[in-house]
């Protein structure tokens, strides 16, 4: 399988880029070449130098720090959700799956009233009823994109209930739990790494959006959405202030399509978009 | 196929009660006192104990929540969702008032995003593995990952400020649907081409068309009559599915557009803890998001009968 | 494949759904709003900030405050200098213990035909009575029509400075009977013709107008709350004017042929400080504290860099031309001095610990910032400039941003914050408006939000009273100059940031407008749209 991803150059693509950002981002402090809080109001919008590779902000500090720390931000807090839905998701779908009857049609109602909304609005009218803080984006965040996973769960659980060796293991009187294990898991593994990996993608820009309307981060903390709702503030001054955070973005989102489109030629292609 | 409607209509109205319950249990999460701020937003002041107590009175906040809420409930299936926080008008009257700024700009995105990628999704199909199929892969790949946000920015830059040829906000004339329709529409055309193309491509190589070449029908009459025609179907609902989730992502190019939809609404009752506005927000926007899952649910099931009765193979003209 | 026969009526119905969605599209992206083309002569559009009017109850100022569109007039007006000049009063006096007698000027008629007399204004003071009596504290009863155009005020409480007040269009004349909340009828040179909540209020020219008659047809107010909106707005020239425009972004509008108005310095940026203790914000109760923060400004840096240029140093908080010079004079205001700074904090026992933050007794020496006065646009990146500058000496400043001016009044009423960051303006003549409203212990409007966190007490007070009660204007300034320096030198409540003034930035279209320090009493008769540049 790693050989056939190799092979499919913009796969790989996608993974070095991500592999190189995460890389910078966790170690912000050895690759950032200034402290992303230090201001030089005197020295704002600076062109390109040495000393500042991409310039400086309104604020005079260096750009290209704060990306890198915005960075940290945006990929881990992107991460972190995604983990977390994983989690939550997995665990509500598994029961749903397992369970069945009452408790799987309740679950999946609550799964459908959450889908029968539009996500992005419904996490940004509980963050923006929480108020401001990146726990409280994190929070409305998981609480509304969880379904997916719960559902591929369910359909996933309930597809190898129904699988010969499954049927065959339960009447020689393996308890449910090593069947989950033993059977069950390995074929999830494909489908979850793939709509994770693009799931993960679309966290980032979701953040991203939540962010730029103010949600989440507070001054002076570094995060791209935020920059780039910075950014528009300075346009005429400097629009570069703008494009910078809007690439980064784009950029890891990239990475994040890309692979997830690698992985699922490779580990799931009948799976549907 | 009228049991069929109405097991999915009579499916949807729990549905639809649970979207009633979400918008009330968010807007119990905000912090602060509602009273108090509706008073100092109304009448530019702090109130005196009386006159908290009368608001509190007036919106029914010292009964129990679960009281409070079926108050709500029954008025909201009435119509009445009650008045904005904000302005003190009726809640619906604000949501109506703005819903067709929304519905203008997420229709003409969907005509911007259909005219853009099926003809693109259609040819690359056509034309496998050429390099205008790599470039457009290579470029839908790009148009999912680019913040739509950031697309609309750019435009604004521009359009509007370099070469001042269209508004950067309000709504005037067609000129100002222009930008926001294509900030909004292109970041979907590249699902939807991608889409037209793997669909077309699933289709190109069913029993039936590889048959129907068998049979020495020219590719333009095989493409017009079968392909066409079964392709759309998943096509056609992917774009209605579409709109609807255009309705949402509306809500940030109609901020950074100074569009007057709901979109905006719904972000300046968040910002401003309108309570009462975003618990109807969340209603309507949920009733209109369930109905059109409706409209596209039976559109699929018309277009492909194929569906309702089981997704058997069609067999060989 | 004959499941796919589509029948007629099925078609057609496609068709219908079409046609009906497409020409609804039409008809809404074309319908509305006529004011786009420039080419409509004597239209103004004026880009506004938020629509903070108040529609509800007595207190409704729909027309009036905060954005004044020329609908009302006061009995006086005040010109750039603060000097009073007659408007619907020609003549006024004192009578003493307390009470002033104006003349009204007459044959002058509110938009609707009735003719305005001392009615009109009993009527209007008496509607401010019941709202606790406004700055210049109108008492119910205590507004006494002599004749039909004499009229004399007795305030509740002893107020030498009521002529000043009077010109803030809060205490405009009202229609009798009338209520801006749902009409608004005045006697100004532009009359009403529709307001749409947070979406723009139009109005248009009085053709019956006692004065100079305007020029312009109609001008339209758009209510734009994004700074950024705006400013794109007029650059794409959707509107012609805008009010007030950040200052980062001046630079480049002058570079685009946009036409600047600068106005005498009539508004500040500072930082009040919260001293009341209450809710456990008890940090700033240490006056060695409030003088570092003070200290650790480098506010040349803030004018020339996040102003832009565009600012004055004057630390004053009342304009210093309202003050005099004598009077101006009595206010030390801070120098740029770190080490003062870190003397002072380590005087107090906050000594620095790890991480660059100051602490005692385990407690860290962090504070709240608030900012969202009048919204957290209008400061721009002074909050973050402010966290930076006193991270420099130790001190660590969470900002909360409130989303509008409500909010921030209602945290405010609460007092939950350390730091409130705001921008005044001073909308009257009276050079006592703002320390009385803000300071003053006794308040005014009978709504103490801000005394509760912020007065500094008795002797502060004693000098309020006094300024109150002087009957010489003079003297009065010199008494508010020692009032502030009280409240700034010596309590270091307020920490003055910087002097503003207007800036108002319009096309070259637009000929004749006069801005003036104070936005409320700008006039628009003098306007007319010419050919421009294109």
């Amino acid at each position: 399988m790693l050989r056939h991803l190799v092979s499919d150059r913009t796969a790989l693509a996608g993974l070095l880029l991500l592999i190189l950002m995460f890389t910078a981002a966790a170690a912000a402090p050895l690759v950032a070449p200034r402290d992303p809080h230090e201001q030089d109001v005197a020295n704002r919008y600076a062109p390109v130098s040495i000393e500042h590779p991409l310039g400086t902000d309104n604020l005079g500090r260096d750009e290209l720090s704060r990306l890198i720390y915005g960075a940290r931000v945006s990929l881990f807090t992107s991460l972190g959700v995604g983990v977390a839905i994983l989690a939550i998701g997995m665990v509500v779908g598994s029961i749903a799956g397992f369970a069945g009857g009452i408790l799987d049609g309740l679950l999946m109602r609550i799964v459908d009233v959450l889908l029968a909304f539009p996500s992005l609005l419904l996490a940004l009218a509980i963050t923006g009823m929480l108020g401001p803080g990146l726990l409280h984006l994190m929070i409305g965040m998981v609480a509304v994109w969880w379904t997916d996973y719960a559902r591929m769960m369910r359909g996933l659980v309930l597809s190898m209930r129904e699988r010969p060796f499954v049927e065959s293991a339960q009447a020689v009187g393996l308890p449910g739990r090593l069947v989950a294990i033993r059977h069950v898991l390995p074929n999830i593994v494909g489908p979850v790494i793939v709509l994770g990996t693009l799931q993960t993608g679309r966290l980032l820009l979701a953040l991203s959006a939540l962010s730029f309307l103010g949600l989440g981060v507070q001054p002076p903390t570094a995060e791209w959405g935020a920059m780039l709702s910075e950014g528009q503030q300075y346009l005429a001054s400097a629009p570069q202030l703008m494009v910078y955070p809007g690439i980064a973005i784009t950029l890891a989102a990239l990475g994040f399509n890309l692979l997830g489109d690698g992985l699922r030629d490779v580990l799931d292609p009948t799976m549907e978009n | 196929m009228t049991s069929y409607i109405g097991r999915r209509v009579a499916y949807l109205i729990p549905i639809w009660l649970g979207i009633t319950v979400l918008a009330f249990l968010i807007s119990t999460l905000a912090p602060g006192d509602p009273a108090r701020i509706y008073f100092q937003r109304t009448r530019g002041r702090q109130p005196s104990q009386q006159e908290l107590q009368i608001v509190r009175d007036r919106f029914n906040l010292d009964e129990p929540v679960v009281e409070q809420y079926t108050t709500w409930l029954s008025g909201a299936v009435r119509g009445d969702l009650g008045v904005s926080f904000t302005t003190g008008r009726p809640v619906l009257d604000e949501l109506l008032l703005r819903f067709p700024a929304t519905l203008t700009l997420a229709f003409w995105a969907t005509i911007v995003t259909v005219v853009i990628a099926i003809p693109i999704g259609i040819l690359a199909a056509v034309k496998r593995n050429s390099v205008l199929d790599q470039v457009m892969r290579a470029t839908s790949m790009l148009g999912a990952s680019i913040p739509s946000f950031w697309l609309a920015l750019l435009l604004i830059i521009l359009f509007s400020v370099q070469l001042g040829w269209l508004p950067a906000s309000g709504q005037q004339g067609w000129e100002s649907l222009v930008l926001p329709a294509l900030a909004l529409g292109l970041g979907d055309a590249a699902v939807i081409a991608r889409l037209t193309r793997s669909s077309l491509l699933e289709i190109l190589n069913e029993d039936y068309v590889k048959t129907a070449r068998a049979k020495g029908l020219s590719e333009s009459r095989i493409m017009m009559r079968h392909i066409l025609r079964n392709g759309m179907a998943a096509v056609v609902t992917q774009i209605g599915l579409a709109f609807g989730f255009l309705l949402a992502y509306s809500a940030i190019i109609e901020v950074i557009f100074v569009w007057p939809g709901i979109g905006r609404l719904a972000v300046d009752a968040i910002g401003q803890r309108d309570y009462t506005m975003i618990q109807g927000f969340v209603v309507f926007a949920g009733t209109i998001f369930v109905l059109i899952n409706l409209v596209v649910d039976l559109l699929y099931m018309w277009l492909d009968p194929r569906v309702m009765l089981g997704r058997q193979r069609a067999v060989a003209t | 494949m004959t499941a796919f026969k589509r029948t007629w009526p099925q078609r057609l119905a496609a068709l219908g759904l079409l046609g009906a969605l497409l020409l609804s599209a039409c008809s809404v992206g074309e319908g509305s709003d006529d004011e786009s083309s420039e080419s409509v002569e004597q239209k103004l559009v004026v880009g506004a900030d938020e629509d903070g009017y108040t529609t509800e109850g007595a207190e409704a100022d729909v027309g009036q405050y905060p954005l004044n569109v020329n609908i009302f007039e006061s009995l006086v007006r005040m010109d750039e200098n603060y000097e009073i000049e007659p408007s619907l009063a020609t003549k006024w006096e004192f009578v003493a213990p307390n009470t002033w007698r104006f003349e009204l000027r007459e044959g002058v008629e509110f938009h609707d035909g009735t003719p305005f007399d001392a009615e009109a204004v009993k009527y209007s003071f008496d509607r401010v009575a019941k709202t606790g009596g406004g700055t210049p504290g109108f008492e119910k009863g205590g507004t006494k029509v002599v004749d039909d155009y004499t009229v004399e005020i007795t305030p509740q409480f002893d107020n030498r400075r009521l002529l000043e007040q009077l010109v803030h269009p809060s205490y405009s004349i009202i229609a009798p009977d009338s209520n801006p909340g749902e009409e608004p009828i005045g006697t100004g040179p532009f009359s009403l013709v529709e307001y749409k909540r947070q979406q723009r209020i139009v109005v248009e020219r009085y053709d019956g107008y006692w004065g100079e008659p305007a020029q312009l047809e109609e001008i339209t107010f758009s209510f734009l709350p994004d700074p950024n909106a705006r400013r794109l707005a007029l650059e794409a020239g959707e509107v012609d004017l805008v009010l007030d425009v950040a200052r980062e972004a001046i630079p480049d509008l002058e570079s685009k042929g946009f036409l600047i108005a600068e106005s005498q310095p009539g508004a500040y940026s500072a930082m009040y400080l919260n001293i009341s203790g209450q809710k456990g914000y008890t940090i700033l109760q240490d006056s060695n504290v409030r003088h570092a923060i003070g200290y650790a400004i480098d506010r040349e840096t803030l004018i020339g860099g996040i102003f832009e240029g565009l600012a004055t140093d004057e630390q004053t908080m009342v304009p210093s031309r309202l003050l005099g010079e004598s009077g101006a004079s009595e206010v030390e205001g801070f120098t740029y001095d770190q080490a003062e700074a870190e003397r002072l904090l380590d005087e107090s026992g906050w000594t620095m610990g790890s991480g660059g933050v100051r602490e005692k007794d385990g407690e860290p020496l962090r504070l709240e910032l608030i900012n969202g006065f009048p919204s957290a646009s209008d400061h721009g990146a002074v909050p973050e400039y402010i966290q930076g500058q006193l991270g420099d000496v130790g001190i660590e400043v969470e900002i909360v941003k409130t989303p509008d001016t409500a909010s921030y009044e209602e945290r405010l009423a609460t007092g939950e914050g350390d730091i409130w960051m705001e921008q005044g303006s001073q909308n009257d003549a009276n050079p006592l408006f703002l320390p009385a409203l803000l300071f003053w212990s006794v308040g005014l409007f009978g709504d103490i939000g801000y005394q509760q966190l912020f007065a500094p007490g008795a002797e502060f007070d004693a000098l309020i009273e006094d300024a109150l009660a002087s009957p010489d204007p003079e003297e009065v300034k010199q008494i508010v100059g020692d009032a502030m320096h009280v409240l700034i030198d010596q309590e270091a409540v307020v920490i003055p940031l910087a002097g503003l003034y207007r800036l108002n930035v319009l096309s070259d279209q637009v000929q004749g407008f006069q801005t003036h320090p104070s936005a409320l009493q700008i006039q628009y008769n003098s306007v007319s749209m010419g050919a421009g540049d294109g």
